[in-house]
């Protein structure tokens, strides 16, 4: 791709010696950068070496004339355009060379300003079909994202409307067995046959109703028809939060978590309970990631427009092929009962919510760091209730 | 510790899930009574005393919030926690806005319940005790003793 305003490189093929070197020294004084060849295959040796803008070509040539050279150009290097220099006597040369993808065609004796011309609108025209193309895959690339965005948001909908749903069902069960297992514990059936058969039955579904549970909690945390609250947040207050909130954890693997926020009173306009939410979660994926004894650390950086959070941990890091899919819904490399792999999914959503990006940087054998990036100031949604009467 | 029997109000238009918390609350010791919408439970608001008010936010036709509402027009000391299923919990707080004890997320862990049903007896008798007092006070400043 050349803008505007950089030399037009030239290729001037005549088997004419002297012709061609007249014009090519003519045209070089004009500010072209022109290579030169004397026939139709050294012309194509000479573009395999170094790519020309235009090809100014004779027809009449040996060993292989202007027309099969054309036709080759435009089969190996499409985006070249030609300019043919027919023999006085046979413009029809030109036609068919048009016909065949030439751009123009000038009759020889050629007045040097009309090539030069041709020249630069041949380069014109290179110019307006990059840019074209390169609109062409903007747009593709634009619709293909709307696409994807609605249909994420048609699933987060469905998903939210089926968690919904799907809690009620899920209350009863709780409800009955729970029931059960309290009838269970009464006198009157001490001596059942068979109680701790029921018992264990039991337990296996109310855990089961646990794992179902926290699945539509973090679906319905997807979609939230709630309105934000804007404040300024302290950055080492809600780190400090989360490392409260995920002491425990930490504690019983003996992995140490670290808080690091600079400069010390730094703060961003943001809704603090997704922004909490994402860090809490990916600070527990940290902390399970690490092996016993290692160290996490929550860094915050600020520089004039953006923050910076970073949750890095000492753990096994994430192999390659699974960096593309850690933020698809239900990816999970944990076992069943205890991932839901939508931990990712879902934050990544709440941090475009809130206008930043969430990115990750990962090792194997060193660890991770998965950052969130976000602007000095989100924006507000369009129901705000803007609520700074708390101090934050 | 004994455990004081609390006079118990479900209403939830989820059938099972109302006929299930009955009994596991009745097995508690409870004095448990269910019904399934809004209307039914402002009647059996006014035909028994109740201490507390098990209320399901998200129901067809007159939904938690109007009862919530009604509630506390006609037996304002009854204490009411209200249930929500997920999104819904900007409703409950609204609703703790306009009276309500607390709330719990569907579904409820039944210990948290249990916990919060004994705080919500407990207040609603220390109002109780707060009113006879004063009702008591009245009785003595119109016989002339302070």
């Amino acid at each position: 791709m050349r803008p505007n305003g950089t030399t037009i490189q030239l290729l001037l093929v005549d088997d004419e010696h002297d012709y061609r070197e007249t014009i090519a020294k003519r045209l070089r004084v004009r500010g072209f950068q022109v290579a030169e060849a004397a026939n139709g295959k050294e012309a194509l040796d000479a573009l395999d070496q170094e790519q020309a803008d235009v090809v100014v070509m004779d027809v009449k040539m040996p060993v292989m004339d202007g027309l099969e050279a054309l036709r080759k150009i435009k089969e190996t290097f499409p985006k070249i355009e030609v300019i043919l220099l027919t023999g006085h006597a046979s413009p029809e040369d030109g036609v068919t060379g048009i016909k065949s993808g030439a751009f123009d065609y000038l009759c020889k004796p050629i007045k040097l300003e009309h090539l030069v011309s041709k020249v630069q609108q041949a380069r014109d025209k290179l110019l307006w079909v990059e840019e074209k193309a390169r609109q062409a895959e903007f747009k593709a690339r634009m619709e293909q994202q709307m696409i994807a965005t609605e249909r994420l948001a048609s699933v987060g909908v469905m998903a939210s409307g089926v968690a919904h749903e799907i809690n009620n069902p899920l209350a009863i069960i709780q409800e009955a067995a729970g029931w059960m297992t309290s009838l269970l514990d009464k006198p009157e059936l001490a001596d059942m046959p068979r109680k701790e058969s029921f018992e264990k039955a039991l337990e296996k579904i109310l855990n089961s109703v646990e794992r179902a549970k926290k699945i539509t909690h973090q679906l319905l945390g997807v979609v939230r028809k709630t309105e934000s609250i804007l404040k300024e947040v302290s950055l080492q207050e809600i780190v400090g939060e989360v490392i409260s909130l995920v002491e425990r954890e930490a504690r019983n693997k003996d992995v140490q978590i670290l808080g690091d926020v600079q400069p010390d009173g730094a703060t961003i306009w943001t809704d603090p309970n997704p922004l909490r939410q994402v860090l809490l979660n990916l600070t527990t994926n940290a902390i399970q990631a690490c092996y016993r004894g290692a160290r996490v650390t929550i860094l915050v950086r600020q520089n004039g427009h953006e923050t910076r959070l970073s949750v890095k941990d000492e753990g096994e890091g994430i192999p390659a092929e699974n960096m593309q899919r850690i933020f698809e819904p239900f990816f999970t490399t944990k076992p069943p009962d205890q991932g839901t792999g939508l931990g990712l999914f879902v934050s990544r959503n709440m941090v475009e919510k809130l206008g930043g990006q969430l990115e990750v940087e990962s090792r194997l054998g060193q660890g991770s760091a998965f950052s969130l990036i976000l602007p000095q100031r989100t924006d507000a949604p369009k129901e705000t209730c803007p609520n700074d009467r708390e101090a934050s | 510790m004994i455990k004081i029997p609390i006079n118990i109000l479900i209403v939830d238009d989820e059938e099972d899930f109302v006929e299930m918390l009955c009994l596991r609350l009745q097995d508690q010791g409870h004095n448990v009574k269910g019904v399934h919408d809004g209307q039914a439970c402002l009647q059996a608001l006014q035909e028994d005393d109740f201490d507390v008010v098990i209320l399901d936010v998200k129901m067809p036709g007159m939904d938690g919030i109007e009862t919530l509402h009604e509630i506390k027009r006609s037996a304002p000391i009854a204490e009411v926690i209200l249930l929500t299923g997920h999104g819904s919990i900007e409703t409950a707080v609204d609703g703790m806005k306009l009276g309500a004890f607390d709330y719990l997320r569907k579904p409820a862990a039944f210990d948290e319940l249990r916990e919060k049903l004994e705080a919500a007896r407990k207040r609603k008798a220390e109002q109780e005790e707060r009113i006879r007092r004063a009702e008591l006070q009245g009785l003595l400043r119109r016989t002339g003793d302070v």
